[in-house]
């Protein structure tokens, strides 16, 4: 009997960790969505910024804002930085994308383990009670 | 024949439990108080939009403007706006641009063009979500009156055979009325099978269509219904309420001819007549009789008490999975894929084959 009960009681802690690490899991996806979000809406700025750079006249004059300094730049440059910042941005994306992926994948895990967990608690507790 | 029918009776409220209906609609009014939190800034930004390009209009007409600057936080001096033809436009990321006012407003133009679609976008994503709202509120509003729903066995009237099955036929038995079917009504249940097989054929169009929304929809219906058996339910009830609004749809469900489900509405009934199979398997015929719509088939999980039935994809349109009776899903099971099965054999157990075949194509 009070091995049955020393065993409702592993069990039990068992799943509390298990809970926990699930929720932290969330949490990080919940992160990692959030954080895609605000990379999704750079991007399609900086894809905007790109088609309107394209329909500027050669001489036209740009100019970037750096903190409170508006520094006139050269419309081949901002091309590429543009161009740069749009890469890495979507780099980022693919690898948030592989992250979220993989989060999700442990988070189902965790669940079945718990899922399996909680039945065996109560397996156990309906033979305790029958006894 | 009509006095003698059997038939189960079950109050909306037990499938659809008024509050958790409540809640599910709460959240769908939540979320559209969102989106329509969203549109009113778009709204907002687009209203600004034009205000500035006519602003961008007006200001070249002069070769300056009188105004009055603004200087720190509370003050103004009169200044004169110069160089009226020229301005540097956020192109985003903190990039300008001089452009003169037409360019400008070119830019602008664009840009607005870019916000009405978001915002038509916005608009449709309401749309979706108030119709949702509707169905739920329809659902509280009957589960709340007490509606209910009442199936019925259907008994076929063209076949003297269904005379005497009509007798035994009850929903929550596993009768078979094997000694019953016998030959003739097989021959012609294949026939008729071949027919349907076609006429799935055409359905599998439509019928994927709908397995869409019956996904997203489907989780609403989750948390509403109760247990595992009513997730085939589900699905099917959840397409036949998009598909059809045809109160033959659960009975469909438990029959080959389900899938006309998803083309023939009305000629439902005239295949369900042909497909006589309803009165083995003693599942509810689903007849005119029924009084909703609603085909979350509580009978449906009577019926599938049986054992062995074919599995069943939740997922996917329902395209004539039969539950067979007992005694022959042993045979039947080997053969049977997920929706294959056959009522007709229900009659004939010593035949293996699952003479009705109606696969999902």
């Amino acid at each position: 009997m009070s091995s049955l009960t020393s065993a409702v009681r592993d069990l039990q802690r068992d799943l509390e960790n298990k809970t926990n690490d699930l929720s932290k899991l969330q949490k990080d996806i919940a992160k990692n969505h959030q954080v895609r979000k605000k990379y999704t809406v750079q991007l399609g700025e900086n894809e905007l910024v790109l088609k309107e750079l394209d329909l500027l006249n050669e001489d036209a004059n740009v100019y970037k804002l750096i903190g409170p300094v508006l520094v006139k730049q050269d419309l081949a440059e901002a091309n590429s930085n543009v161009r740069k910042r749009i890469e890495y941005i979507s780099a980022e994306l693919k690898r948030l994308d592989a992250t979220v992926q993989d989060l999700e994948e442990k988070q189902n895990s965790k669940k079945d383990a718990i899922l399996k967990l909680q039945q065996r608690i109560q397996s156990i507790q309906t033979t305790k009670g029958k006894a | 024949m009509e006095d003698t029918r059997r038939g189960t009776v079950t109050s909306l409220a037990s499938l659809f439990p008024v509050e958790e209906a409540q809640k599910a609609a709460n959240r769908v009014q939540g979320a559209m108080a969102e989106k329509r939190a969203e549109l009113d800034h778009l709204l907002g930004f687009v209203a600004d939009n034009n205000n500035l390009i006519n602003l961008v209009h007006k200001l070249p007409e002069e070769l300056s403007h009188e105004i009055m600057v603004p200087f720190g936080k509370a003050a103004f001096f009169p200044g004169r706006l110069i160089h009226t033809n020229e301005f540097l436009v956020l192109l985003g990321e903190g990039y300008y641009a001089e452009r003169t006012s037409k360019q400008t407003a070119e830019i602008l133009r664009r840009r607005g063009k870019a916000l009405d679609s978001q915002v038509d976008s916005l608009e449709a994503m309401i749309k979706d979500l108030q119709a949702e709202a509707n169905f739920f509120g329809q659902t509280i509003a009957e589960a709340a009156e007490g509606l209910v729903e009442i199936r019925e066995d259907y008994i076929e009237e063209d076949t003297h055979g269904e005379e005497s099955k009509s007798g035994p036929l009850k929903q929550h038995t596993s009768d078979l009325e094997k000694t019953e079917a016998n030959n003739e009504e097989y021959t012609r249940m294949v026939a008729r099978l071949d027919e349907l097989e076609k006429e799935e054929e055409l359905a599998a169009e439509s019928g994927n269509d709908n397995e869409i929304y019956e996904q997203t929809t489907e989780d609403d219906f989750h948390k509403s219904v109760s247990p595992v058996d009513q997730s085939n339910n589900k699905s099917i009830a959840t397409e036949s309420a998009e598909k059809h609004h045809n109160p033959d749809i659960a009975d469909q469900l438990n029959f080959a001819s389900l899938d006309l489900q998803s083309n023939v509405g009305e000629g439902k009934n005239a295949a369900a007549k042909k497909v006589k199979f309803v009165d083995h398997t003693g599942k509810p015929l689903i007849h005119h009789e029924e009084k909703t719509v609603k085909a979350t088939t509580a009978s449906k999980s009577e019926v599938q008490h049986q054992p062995s039935q074919p599995s069943f994809d939740s997922h996917k349109a329902f395209t004539g999975s039969i539950v067979e009776h007992t005694e022959n899903l042993k045979t039947l099971n080997g053969q049977s894929s997920s929706s294959t099965s056959s009522q007709v054999s229900g009659s004939q157990p010593s035949k293996p084959v699952s003479r009705f075949k109606m696969q999902r194509r």
